[in-house]
């Protein structure tokens, strides 16, 4: 028996499923980029913003404005978000968070509804309550 | 905490104590060998396997053709080379059961009408 | 009592590694009693591993604070089976719950082989070398008998924690997880002692469908708990940590199939191995996911150091993988071939190409975050590119569903198939009509899979139609052939789940964010909701507001009642969703609400609410299609008689693997 044909269809569709994903990871493109703080100042269109909530809380409203700053970094970048919408229940200050939008006029504007929340940490080795200032 | 570590003592004796329980019943066995099939014994299992395999597809072929999957035509075709397979298979294995056996066994071969 | 606890955990540790040296020197030299004593220390290791258990339960149910663990995790005032849940609540008692099920799966998988010999000899290393790995991190690096002055109370368990899903999800997970080394371990050992016949796959295939269907069943659960618990309208979001369980799950899904080819043909054996590879090593990694905090993720976020352990760990099982998988190539190769492109084997081929992808497209989606921070920017795929792929793959496995029933062994003619497909596509192009006239064609991948879905039901339904036929009743078909027909029970649950999906994503409607007073109203889907008043509640350790909102439409009236609860400052606010299961679309009308607040951050005056609407259609089929998958498993790893008499047969000269 000579070459099997059945060996040549698993191989056009193995390249088959790849070049579905090229083409679309080329289209599509690479995802949304994740910055923090310290970086997002700079960015231009949609992103994701990843960090700890500082500070007090303004609420007025459904719209929420608070300072965000790197997660366990010195750093003293602050970034503004204003977020409208509800948010979800863990949402407080030190919460981690990470929401989507796009920085206009120095400040974060969030897409209402792209804030999350991590939840707490079950897997971490013990902190002190001290560092959710 | 004197029982909990007289316990944790207790404990870990015991379980040395089936661990070494092997040694401890046959401190000077005939034959320490670990049972390995031998490779007559293993081309018997694989004949076995290769006997089942046949008299399965058999079973199936014959379902299949009842509920109507496979077609007159087809079961036609296809139940001949089987038969003779699981027949081949059949001969294999009675041919070893009898006595030491120097051809390989029937490999895995598509179906040929 | 702790000291107890890490004795015992140390007496483990010190038998796996017993296990793993004596093991694998008795199977290299052919010792007999030698490896009979590693088999032994394998079984002992699990009372051990229960003692430490037993231990950190009596000191949760005795709010015992010199045990760090608990003080961490619970508190005084907390229910007992919620405090008891705290076990596998935190990292150190994961991982024991972890290694309790791997020694408790091992022991009795080796117990029941026991006379199979040659079977174990190199499967009890394997395991011993799995439980030595997490008996150290539990002796050495994560130990949950840590203790400390006791403090006046504990830290209290977060709210979310706090249901009856935290009791049954982390465990049917872990079953499910833990599982996969059961044949991952006899494959190995099959490949290290050299053999190439089907005894492992045999001694493990009812293992292998437990694990999977408690992998599944546990992902259900956490659904179900995300949907009704979270409330954020939905049940699944491409979470690193949600897919850290989908992977191994597909590509178990994978290898219950392309075994079959295996048992049956005798072909695939390469692909067989890489396969259970795959899946453990992917619940490996799961678990170095959820663990690890290097992926963000809602679950996990911090650099635990256990990360590292659990990382280096999964390169070695890889690399283990790969290294004797190479060396046994020779032995693995069959001149079998796949005769005809159309075939059952063919399409269970396809099956395993797409349900393969399907897993490593998420394993790229998970990963990208980490490759792209290593190469410039970090950046996250997120529900597009999950979609898109799960489109792509998913709706033809769904269409293959339908397909492979239908298709006979080794060679199918296309008359034959023709006159077997009539049926099926003629029902799947009568729906799709219908449901294009609908105006269903809102979204073409509900479309599709609605389509598909009917083809599949159809299909099945033929086969239990006709093999009821052949077999002279519905009872003799199944206990026949239990496989087969559990087999074709799962996939009817695949496919309800498959609609329930469909229906509650593609169809939903989803209105969100709108601000309403009391006496005003909104519309949606055809409903129309009015919010009447809002009003207090109060709990043992809450208070909080219900917003209760009255709803017409579809020739229905019902209340829903979403509403917050308040925990205070430490612990937060709760969202409780309502939800009304209607039972006209199979669908729920689902509401949550929070206050609009002031400054200061009270509730307005007014009572206005921040209210969002979701109208999910079918939705509760997946909740249905959950149980029947449950029972289809059940149907297929039935003890059947007749089965274990034939196996006794064949292995006779070797004795017969417990067929379990």
């Amino acid at each position: 028996m000579g070459a099997s044909p059945a060996r040549l269809v698993i191989a056009l569709s193995v390249a088959a499923a790849l070049a579905i994903f090229v083409v679309y990871t080329a289209l599509a493109g690479a995802g949304v980029a994740q910055l923090t703080p310290s970086t997002v100042s700079a960015a231009k269109g949609s992103v994701i913003l990843v960090g700890q909530v500082v500070g007090p809380i303004h609420v007025s409203g459904d719209t929420r404005r608070f300072a965000v700053k790197d997660i366990r970094s010195a750093n003293t970048d602050r970034v503004y978000v204003d977020y409208r919408g509800s948010v979800p229940d863990l949402f407080k200050r030190g919460a981690e968070i990470s929401v989507g939008g796009r920085m206009r006029h120095g400040s974060f504007a969030a897409t209402p509804g792209s804030l999350v929340t991590k939840c707490p940490d079950h897997y971490a080795p013990a902190k002190s309550s001290s560092q959710n200032a | 905490m004197a029982w909990g570590l007289a316990l944790a003592a207790a404990f870990a004796v015991t379980a040395v104590f089936f661990v070494a329980r092997p040694f401890l019943r046959e401190p000077a066995p005939a034959s320490d060998r670990l049972d390995e099939l031998a490779p007559a014994v293993r081309q018997q299992v694989a004949l076995a396997e290769e006997r089942d395999r046949a008299l399965d597809a058999l079973k199936e072929l014959e379902f299949d053709h009842r509920t109507g999957k496979v077609s007159d035509d087809d079961y036609r075709a296809q139940v001949g080379p089987l038969r003779r397979r699981a027949a081949e298979a059949l001969r294999a294995l009675e041919a070893r059961e009898q006595g030491p056996h120097d051809s390989v066994p029937a490999s895995e071969e598509p179906a040929r009408s | 009592m702790a000291a107890l606890g890490r004795a015992a955990l140390l007496l483990a540790f010190g038998l796996f590694a017993y296990a793993l040296i004596a093991g694998s020197y008795a199977a290299w030299r052919k010792r007999r009693r030698l490896a009979l004593s590693a088999q032994n220390a394998l079984i002992a290791a699990f009372p051990a591993t229960l003692v430490a258990s037993a231990i950190l339960l009596v000191a949760l149910g005795r709010h015992d604070f010199t045990f760090a663990y608990v003080a961490e995790h619970t508190s005084r005032n907390l229910p007992l089976g919620y405090t008891l849940s705290a076990f596998w609540g935190g990292q150190e008692g994961s991982l024991l719950l972890w290694l309790v099920i791997l020694t408790g799966y091992a022991a009795l998988a080796v117990w029941l082989n026991r006379r199979q010999r040659e079977l174990i000899a190199w499967t009890v290393p394997v395991f011993g070398l799995i439980a030595v790995f997490f008996s150290f991190m539990l002796c050495f690096v994560s130990s949950p008998f840590h203790q400390q002055v006791a403090p006046a109370d504990g830290k209290g368990m977060v709210p979310s924690l706090q249901n009856p899903y935290m009791l049954a999800h982390p465990p049917m997970l872990y079953l499910g997880y833990v599982g996969l080394s059961v044949p991952f371990a006899f494959a190995m050992g099959a490949l290290l002692s050299g053999r190439t016949d089907e005894r492992w796959i045999v001694a493990t295939r009812r293992w292998t469908l437990a694990a999977w269907t408690f992998l599944g069943v546990g992902q259900l659960l956490g659904a179900h708990w995300a949907y009704t618990e979270i409330g954020w309208g939905g049940y699944y979001a491409w979470d690193p940590v949600e897919n850290a369980a989908l992977m191994p799950w597909l590509a178990a899904t994978a290898f219950l199939h392309s075994v079959m080819i295996q048992e049956k043909r005798g072909m695939l054996k390469v692909w067989n191995m890489v396969l259970v590879a795959l899946a453990f090593n992917l619940s490996v990694f799961g678990t170095f996911l959820t663990r690890s905090g290097v992926i963000n993720s809602v679950h996990s976020f911090s650099q635990s150091p256990i990360g590292a352990w659990i990382l280096g760990f999964l390169i070695f099982t890889v690399a283990f993988s790969v290294v004797l998988i190479r060396w046994r190539l020779p032995l693995l190769r069959t001149k079998t071939r796949l005769e005809s492109l159309v075939s059952r084997e063919a399409t269970f081929v396809y099956n395993n190409l797409l349900l393969v992808a399907l897993a490593l497209t998420i394993l790229w989606g998970v990963l990208w975050p980490v490759l792209s921070q290593a190469v410039g920017q970090t950046r996250s795929l997120s529900k597009p590119y999950y979609d898109f792929f799960l489109h792509t793959f998913g709706l033809p496995l769904i269409l293959l569903m339908g397909i492979g029933p239908l298709v006979a062994w080794r060679k199918a003619s296309v008359r034959s198939l023709g006159k077997t497909f009539l049926i099926p596509f003629g029902v799947a192009v009568v729906t799709g009509g219908v449901l294009l006239g609908l105006g269903f064609d809102s979204s073409w991948a509900g479309l599709l899979a609605y389509t598909f879905s009917a083809f599949v039901v159809a299909s099945i339904v033929l086969e239990f139609v006709r093999g009821r036929a052949a077999a002279g009743g519905i009872r003799r078909l199944v206990s026949r052939n239990r496989r087969r027909y559990g087999g074709y029970i799962v996939h009817a649950a695949v496919v309800l789940l498959a609609i329930g999906i469909a229906g509650s994503s593609a169809y939903q409607t989803i209105r969100e964010n709108t601000q309403l007073r009391p006496g005003q109203s909104m519309e949606i889907a055809g409903y129309t909701a009015t919010y009447r008043t809002i009003a207090d509640v109060k709990g043992a350790d809450y208070t909080g507001f219900r917003s209760v909102l009255t709803v017409t439409g579809h020739g229905e009236g019902f209340t829903v009642d979403p509403g917050t609860n308040y925990y205070g400052p430490v612990v937060g606010s709760s969202t409780e969703a309502s939800i009304y299961h209607d039972p006209r679309t199979l669908g729920d009308f689902f509401a949550t609400a929070s206050c609009v607040t002031t400054a200061s951050g009270a509730c307005r005056a007014d009572g206005a609410i921040d209210l969002t609407l979701l109208v999910k259609p079918l939705i509760n089929l997946i909740w249905v299609g959950g149980f029947v998958f449950v029972f289809g498993a059940l149907v297929a790893m039935w003890p059947d008689a007749v089965e274990q008499r034939r196996l006794a047969a064949r292995y006779a000269a070797g004795a017969a693997p417990a067929g379990i």
